[in-house]
């Protein structure tokens, strides 16, 4: 029923599907801890994950979080942050170095930790 | 902008935005009407391409149609969804919206093949291959979303 070259154009249709995948999880950051310092200007806890946007010496950066659930258990709710407010993040930075974007492990807010992946946090 | 910020307080979204179980739920519901759409697209293309000689001829491809009419109706409701939690964000993307732009097209291209098909005319293998890529480049920008 179906013919070699509907097959063959199904391999094309899903090859091209499978750089998309590459973006899952940890994959598209770097192995080593990356340390980003700034002032969030923007708070976002909810679905897919929660966010913040730091502004590091004039540059906005995207700082990844946990999803709402992981995030929100690790006490790091609205209410314990506010744009203007200093941050340190510590996590994973993008592969692609034009990308202002990290995935964070722990942040730092009026000097009280939230560890959003407890069991990637670097040792002391 | 306003309206993007309102859609994003309504309280259907804001439960979305910060339920456990579903907003996963709807990610799946999404990705199944996608599969629908997607296989049936296909099925379709491929039988106009003559790649693929259905069984049940004529049944099969009124069958098809009617799973991909229902599946982009799914799809189009659960993807309303995932967009309303950020939707100030996701309208400025440009991904989302070549998505879109992609997913447009591909309803133009549907409108031409009904009229041609209806005529009679030549060019619906053009059309069809022209439908598997405007699908395939609107299932890769989705995909793309929650990473760019």
């Amino acid at each position: 029923m179906i013919s070699l070259r509907g097959l063959a154009l199904a391999g094309v249709l899903v090859t091209a599907a499978i750089p998309a995948l590459a973006h899952h999880g940890w994959s598209w950051t770097e192995e080593g801890m990356f340390k980003l310092t700034g002032k969030i200007t923007k708070i976002y806890i909810g679905n897919p994950h929660a966010t913040l946007d730091v502004d590091a010496e004039g540059q906005i950066w995207r700082v990844e979080l946990a999803p709402p659930s992981r995030t929100i258990a690790a006490g790091f709710t609205e209410d314990v942050a506010k744009p203007g407010d200093e941050v340190i993040a510590i996590g994973n930075r993008s592969i692609d170095h034009n990308e202002k974007r990290m995935k964070a492990v722990r942040i730092t807010v009026n000097g009280k930790n939230y560890d959003v992946y407890p069991d990637r946090v670097p040792p002391a | 902008m306003e309206l993007l910020q309102g859609i994003e307080q309504l309280g259907l979204v804001r439960l979305l935005k910060a339920s456990f179980a579903a907003y996963p739920i709807v990610n799946a519901l999404h990705i199944a009407a996608i599969g629908g759409l997607f296989t049936s697209v296909i099925l379709l293309d491929l039988s106009v391409l003559g790649a693929l000689r259905p069984p049940g001829g004529k049944a099969f491809i009124v069958l098809m149609r009617r799973i991909a009419f229902v599946a982009f109706a799914g799809a189009v409701v659960t993807g309303l969804l995932l967009f309303s939690v950020r939707a100030s964000e996701y309208a400025f993307m440009p991904v989302f919206q070549l998505k879109l732009g992609l997913i447009a097209l591909a309803g133009f291209n549907l409108l031409l093949f009904v009229q041609l098909e209806r005529r009679g005319g030549s060019g619906l293998r053009l059309l069809a291959a022209a439908s598997l890529v405007l699908w395939s480049g609107a299932l890769l920008c989705g995909r793309f979303i929650g990473f760019v």
